[in-house]
């Protein structure tokens, strides 16, 4: 948020064409086909005066799938636009619509709600450039109380090709009955408050954590294994990837992933499962919250920090909830991953200025505010609305979740996966050769080399 | 006591003799399989010992085996959860006519892989049976681009209208059978004047119960879990399957994900798999019976 990202396009262009020429060759020679004949059908229809339909592609979920119950009355505000809503489960969602863009059919507006982020998806050159179209339409984001510093995000060497609709941060949410039970303060969602280090959450941790033999006795201070574990070493100040992936597309043309920086950053992280004894092991999160689940859901997690969107589970939980600040690691502008979701309008789209439209209406104030309660709690980019947000969540206080939006949104970064190219590899890479240092058989210092020399192989591939 | 032994003696006898001839090779025997039967139903026992919890119980740690309340609500709850009625009529029909077209059309085929001879027909086998080795990723974008050419968007056509056109495992299943046989059975048919399809449907199908009744729980099963060609073809969600529908159920990244309501859904979905075996069973059995008398 606080740094504008900048990117030369020229050579992440040519890289992104490199790249879908070698992984779509066939594939792109049939959707160039298909597009034009649907073209032509399309425009014939439209002199006609026949209303258009555009397709919304999104996750199959009901936090997502919600926006059907903003059609009607979208389309009675534009009569001439009909809106068809596609879906598909998380795991399918980027195969589906690569196979719908290679098929000729790609969906008007989407986002990257599956693996893959913005970067990539600018890369394969398969997002719309905006600029003009919006300045056409005379579209200013402080209409829609949108900060620029959010709209920023995603515009690529000054040009848009992606509006902001739901923005979720970083956050720590606590088990107020352990703390109510061994007597400790609760942690404070300000984050001025400089007293709330990282050392201070460990010592809450301690006097919050209850070895045993018994499983049912068994509980952790702190839970802080989220985030993308490339990052994590941000958090204290450690560099990870060059500046310059910033500045061209997402592509980084150095790593340092084996910095004594960046190995004492994992220590931290790791001291806490294995030196400190106050987090939970990778092997007993799996076993209590099964794979992918979250541990803090069970009331044996104290302090748990994670995306803004657990948040949205708070009413099923079987104890009460605060949030409060992600702790100060020694990194004074960072402490928060953002995770802003934009929506695109598809570069094979054949209605993009009524995609457009519908793109406006999502962040309209008044759709924003409905979308809430709709969606059961995702947190709006449009901030007047946003007001409304903090409020949502049952026993939470809503001055806690602004406080901790707001410091989020000033200590805050967007999160690698969505800015950095061939993400899903990298991710891959790091849950694969980390795997050794979570299950305590290998040291960090013996991992991260590894990782290193892996990376730049992948880095030197993606340049080719 | 006494009594009773003596005048259950000649009994007691029997089974005396029995149990001294089973053991002990046959006690160790039965006790394993009762183990791995028990542990085999463990997952099963778990699946519908879950669907009866409460969101609170499922999160529980250590997770109970068995719920404290039976929460028949859940059976309930799957219907608004997900639109389950639609989904599972929408998977059974899918299903039912995807069985129906595989057992035409391999039959078909395999009868004349089996029965006919001429020119080049091990190599067209060869070529028919060399299509296992394609995997689904490699041929699903041309597919795509076929069925979105037709049309077929966003309509069961692309999950129906393939299975009328064969499969390459079930015609080579069908084809080892047909071949079996005995010749003399089509001779004497073909005396009495019956035509090529008529010895197809009035003989060899007829026979072939317990192989047609494999084919049928494959195609059934395959159909019935396959969730990668609905997910590609279909977008409006009153034509999704149940698998399609399941795998939302979790896919939010956002939500503690309903795991008993899964579990539902999962109890449910399995039903028409078992009532298909049970039926098939006796297919099967009923096969083997015939095959037998020849």
């Amino acid at each position: 948020m606080n740094k504008m990202r900048k990117w030369v396009t020229k050579r992440a262009a040519v890289y992104g064409a490199g790249a879908v020429l070698a992984i779509l060759p066939v594939l792109g020679g049939c959707a160039g086909g298909n597009a034009g004949d649907n073209a032509a059908s399309g425009s014939n229809s439209n002199d006609g005066g026949e209303p258009v339909t555009i397709t919304y592609y999104t996750i199959d979920s009901p936090d997502r799938t919600f926006v059907e119950q903003l059609i009607p009355d979208f389309e009675k505000k534009h009569p001439n636009i009909k809106v068809k809503v596609a879906t598909a489960p998380y795991e399918q969602f980027d195969s589906k619509l690569q196979t719908m863009i290679a098929g000729g059919s790609a969906p008007d507006v989407t986002s990257h709600f599956g693996y893959g982020g913005f970067a990539e998806y600018y890369n394969k050159d398969m997002l719309l450039d905006l600029t003009d179209m919006l300045s056409e339409d005379g579209f200013k984001a402080s209409d829609y109380n949108i900060p620029d510093s959010v709209m920023d995000i995603y515009k690529v060497n000054g040009r848009t090709y992606g509006v902001p609709v739901n923005s979720y941060v970083t956050l720590m949410l606590y088990n107020k009955d352990l703390f109510d039970k061994a007597n400790v303060p609760y942690p404070p969602s300000d984050y001025n408050d400089k007293s709330w280090t990282f050392d201070k959450m460990v010592e809450y941790a301690k006097k919050l954590t209850i070895l045993s033999d018994d499983p049912s006795k068994q509980q952790y201070g702190v839970d802080f294994t989220w985030a993308e574990r490339d990052n994590k070493p941000l958090y204290f100040g450690a560099k990870t990837y060059s500046d310059d992936t910033w500045t061209n597309g997402g592509v980084p043309s150095e790593t340092y992933f084996d910095s004594p920086e960046t190995i004492a950053a994992y220590h931290k992280f790791y001291d806490l499962i294995f030196k400190d004894n106050v987090s939970p092991t990778a092997e007993w999160s799996k076993s209590v919250a099964g794979q992918g689940g979250d541990p803090f859901v069970t009331g044996k997690v104290a302090m748990s920090v994670g995306g803004s969107w657990i948040l949205a589970g708070s009413n099923d939980f079987g104890f009460n909830v605060g949030v409060a600040a992600v702790p100060a690691g020694g990194n004074d502008k960072v402490r928060s991953i953002l995770y802003v979701d934009p929506l695109f309008v598809l570069k094979d789209s054949k209605h993009p200025k009524e995609a457009l439209q519908w793109i406006k209406y999502l962040i309209d104030t008044d759709v924003q505010k409905k979308s809430i309660e709709l969606s059961g709690g995702n947190p709006p980019v449009n901030q007047v609305a946003a007001e409304d947000y903090y409020g949502h969540f049952n026993g939470v206080d809503a001055q806690d979740v602004k406080n901790v939006y707001q410091g989020a949104f000033a200590y805050g970064y967007e999160s690698f996966n969505h800015l950095i190219t061939n993400y899903s590899q990298i991710n891959d890479l790091f849950i694969n050769e980390m795997q050794p240092i979570e299950n305590g058989t290998k040291s960090i210092e013996e991992v991260m080399p590894g990782i290193q020399s892996k990376m730049n192989e992948l880095l030197q591939r993606s340049k080719k | 006591m006494i009594t009773a032994s003596r005048v259950q003696g000649t009994d007691m006898n029997v089974n005396a003799r029995r149990k001294r001839k089973a053991d002990p090779v046959r006690i160790i025997s039965f006790l394993t399989l009762v183990i791995i039967t028990a542990l085999m139903l463990l997952p099963l026992l778990f699946m519908v010992a879950t669907s009866f919890k409460t969101k609170q119980e499922m999160l529980q740690y250590p997770p109970s085996l068995l719920p404290e309340t039976l929460q028949f609500s859940n059976y309930k709850a799957i219907f608004s959860a997900l639109n389950f009625g639609t989904l599972y009529q929408n998977s059974l029909m899918i299903g039912i006519v995807t069985v129906i077209g595989t057992l035409l059309s391999s039959s078909l085929a395999a009868y004349g892989f089996a029965r006919f001879r001429g020119k080049g027909r091990d190599f067209w086998f060869m070529l028919l049976l060399s299509t296992m080795m394609l995997p689904y990723p490699a041929i699903m974008i041309p597919q795509f681009v076929l069925f979105s050419k037709l049309g077929w968007v966003d309509t069961f056509l692309p999950l129906i209208v393939p299975a009328f056109f064969g499969s390459a495992y079930n015609i080579f299943l069908l084809r080892q059978f047909f071949a079996t046989l005995p010749e003399e059975l089509f001779d004497a048919g073909r005396i009495d004047g019956c035509s090529e399809i008529g010895m197809y449907w009035k003989i060899a199908l007829p026979l072939s119960g317990a192989a047609l009744a494999t084919v049928a729980i494959f195609a059934f099963i395959y159909s019935w879990n396959d969730l990668l060609t609905p997910v590609l073809y279909l977008n409006s969600s009153d034509k999704f399957t149940l698998p399609v529908g399941m795998a939302s159920l979790t896919s939010s990244k956002f939500r503690i994900p309903p795991w008993q309501l899964l579990m539902v859904a999962s109890v449910l979905a399995v039903l028409p798999i078992v009532a298909l075996f049970v039926v098939a069973q006796r297919r099967f059995v009923e096969g083997i019976v015939l095959t037998g008398i020849k």
